[in-house]
C-alpha cells in the first residue's frame, strides 16, 4: 500500500514545486540584477549616473528574458495542465481502485477469521473434540490422525434413503475440486462418520464410499464409541441400541459438513444450500487465510 | 411383500464381517424410480397421505405400491411416504406466507408507503 501512495505523493512534491517556481520567477528576475553585473554599489550608482536610467533598463530587461525563454515556455506547459495530466488521472483512478479492492479483500478475510476464532473461543471448542474410532482397515483412528490437515467431516449412513447420497455424491466433487485448487497437496481430508455402527461395518463402508470417493475416509466404531463422537460434534445420535438382525430402521443425522482446521477446531459448516462450487470457494478462502498466516500444514 | 429386491437370499445382504450391505447407486436408482411412479398415481388420484389413506392408495394405485415396495425397504418406503406429506405442508406453508407478505405490501402501498 505504502509503494502506492509514494508516487501520488511525488507527483503532489512536483506540482508544489512548479507552482512555487513560477511564484518566484518574478522575484529571481529582481534579484538577479545586482548579480548579473558583479558590480559594487558604488560602480553601479555611477554607470546609472552616466549612462541613464533608460539604457539601464533595456539591458536589464532583454537579456534575462532572453536567458529564461526556453524555461520560461516550459513552466508555462507544465502549469497549464497543472498536476493533472492523463498519467496523474490514470495513476488517481489506478490507486484508488486497487485500495478499495485492497480493502474489501482484507475485510473479507478478516471476516473470515473471526468466523474461525469464534470457535476457537476460550476453553473447549463447541464443535469437534477427542475421539476413537477405526477406519476401514480396523486399525485405530483418532483426532489427532485430523491434525495438521484441514478435514471435511460429514455424519450418515449407508442406508440413508435420499439426502446423504445427494450430499456425499455433491462431497466427491468438492474434494476433487479442492484438491485441484491446492494443486494436489495432500492437506484435505475428507472424512464419513457412520452414525450405524451396527450394519455399517468397514466392509460395507468400503463397498457405499466406493461409489462416490476413493478418498473418502471411512470411519466406524462400537456403539459407544460412535455416540461419542456424535456427541463432540454435537450431533444428534437416535440409533436404536439393540436391533434384532434383519430389522429396518432409519436414524435421523444431522446433514452438515464440518469443515475443521488443521488444530482440529471447528470451522465452518457447509450445509445443504451450498453447491459444490460455493462450497469450494468457502473451504479454499479458509486454507488459503491459514496458508498466509504461515502456520503449518501436514502434507504426507 | 418383498421389502427388499436383494433380500431374496440373506447371504447377498450380509457382508462378510457381519454387517448390512446397503443399497448400491443402481438400485437406489430403482427405488426412486419406483417411488416417483407410485407418487405421480397418487398425484392423479388426489391422495397426499399414502399412509392415513392407505385402503384408497392400496385400491387406486396397487400396481405401482407393490412396484414401489418390491424397488425399496420398508423404512425407505414408509420415510417417503411421510415425506411427501411433510413437503406438501412446507409449500403449502411458504405459498401462504408469500401470499400475506404480498397482501401486507399491498395493505402498505395502498396507505402510501413505497417500496424502496
Amino acid at each position: 500500500m505504502a509503494s502506492s501512495i509514494r508516487p501520488a505523493g511525488r507527483i503532489l512534491a512536483r506540482a508544489s514545486r512548479t507552482s512555487l517556481l513560477s511564484l518566484e520567477s518574478p522575484v529571481t528576475r529582481t534579484l538577479a540584477r545586482p548579480t548579473f553585473f558583479s558590480v559594487g554599489p558604488e560602480q553601479a550608482a555611477r554607470t546609472r549616473s552616466s549612462n541613464g536610467i533608460t539604457t539601464l533598463r533595456r539591458a536589464f530587461s532583454t537579456s534575462p528574458t532572453h536567458c529564461k525563454a526556453p524555461s520560461m515556455g516550459q513552466l508555462k506547459a507544465r502549469n497549464s495542465t497543472g498536476p493533472f495530466s492523463w498519467k496523474s488521472a490514470l495513476l488517481f483512478v489506478l490507486t484508488g481502485g486497487g485500495m478499495i479492492i485492497y480493502f474489501r479483500v482484507e475485510k473479507e478475510r478478516l471476516e473470515r477469521k473471526r468466523i474461525a476464532e469464534l470457535s476457537k473461543g476460550v476453553g473447549k471448542p463447541k464443535v469437534g473434540g477427542p475421539f476413537t474410532l477405526k477406519d476401514l482397515d480396523g486399525k485405530e483412528f483418532t483426532a489427532e490422525d485430523l491434525k495438521g490437515k484441514y478435514s471435511f467431516v460429514y455424519f450418515g449412513f449407508t442406508h440413508c434413503p435420499d439426502i446423504c447420497p445427494d450430499e456425499l455424491d455433491k462431497m466427491a466433487e468438492i474434494i476433487d475440486k479442492v484438491n485441484e485448487a491446492t494443486g494436489g497437496e495432500k492437506i484435505f481430508l475428507p472424512v464419513f462418520i457412520t452414525c450405524d455402527p451396527v450394519r455399517d461395518t468397514p466392509e460395507v463402508l468400503r463397498e457405499y464410499l466406493k461409489e462416490f470417493h476413493p478418498g473418502i475416509i471411512g470411519l466406524t466404531g462400537t456403539y459407544e464409541q460412535v455416540k461419542n463422537v456424535c456427541k463432540q460434534y454435537r450431533v444428534y445420535f437416535s440409533t436404536p441400541r439393540d436391533v434384532k438382525p434383519g430389522e429396518d430402521y432409519l436414524v435421523d443425522h444431522s446433514i452438515y459438513f464440518y469443515l475443521m482446521d488443521p488444530d482440529n477446531d471447528f470451522v465452518e459448516c457447509i450445509g445443504r444450500q451450498d453447491t459444490p462450487d460455493s462450497a469450494t470457494r468457502t473451504i479454499m478462502e479458509h486454507i488459503n487465510d491459514w496458508k498466509r498466516e504461515g502456520k503449518p500444514l501436514r502434507k504426507d | 411383500m418383498g421389502w427388499l429386491p436383494w433380500s431374496s437370499d440373506s447371504s447377498s445382504n450380509t457382508a462378510a464381517d457381519g454387517g448390512r450391505i446397503a443399497p448400491d447407486r443402481s438400485s437406489r436408482q430403482r427405488c426412486y424410480e419406483g417411488r416417483d411412479l407410485f407418487f405421480s398415481c397418487l398425484d392423479r388420484n388426489d391422495i397426499l397421505d399414502a399412509v392415513k389413506n392407505d385402503k384408497d392408495a392400496q385400491r387406486k394405485c396397487g400396481k405401482e405400491l407393490a412396484q414401489f415396495e418390491t424397488a425399496c425397504s420398508r423404512a425407505w418406503v414408509k420415510y417417503f411416504k411421510e415425506k411427501r406429506v411433510m413437503e406438501y405442508n412446507r409449500d403449502k406453508t411458504i405459498e401462504r406466507i408469500k401470499k400475506e407478505d404480498a397482501a401486507k405490501v399491498e395493505d402498505l402501498k395502498s396507505q402510501g408507503w413505497t417500496a424502496r
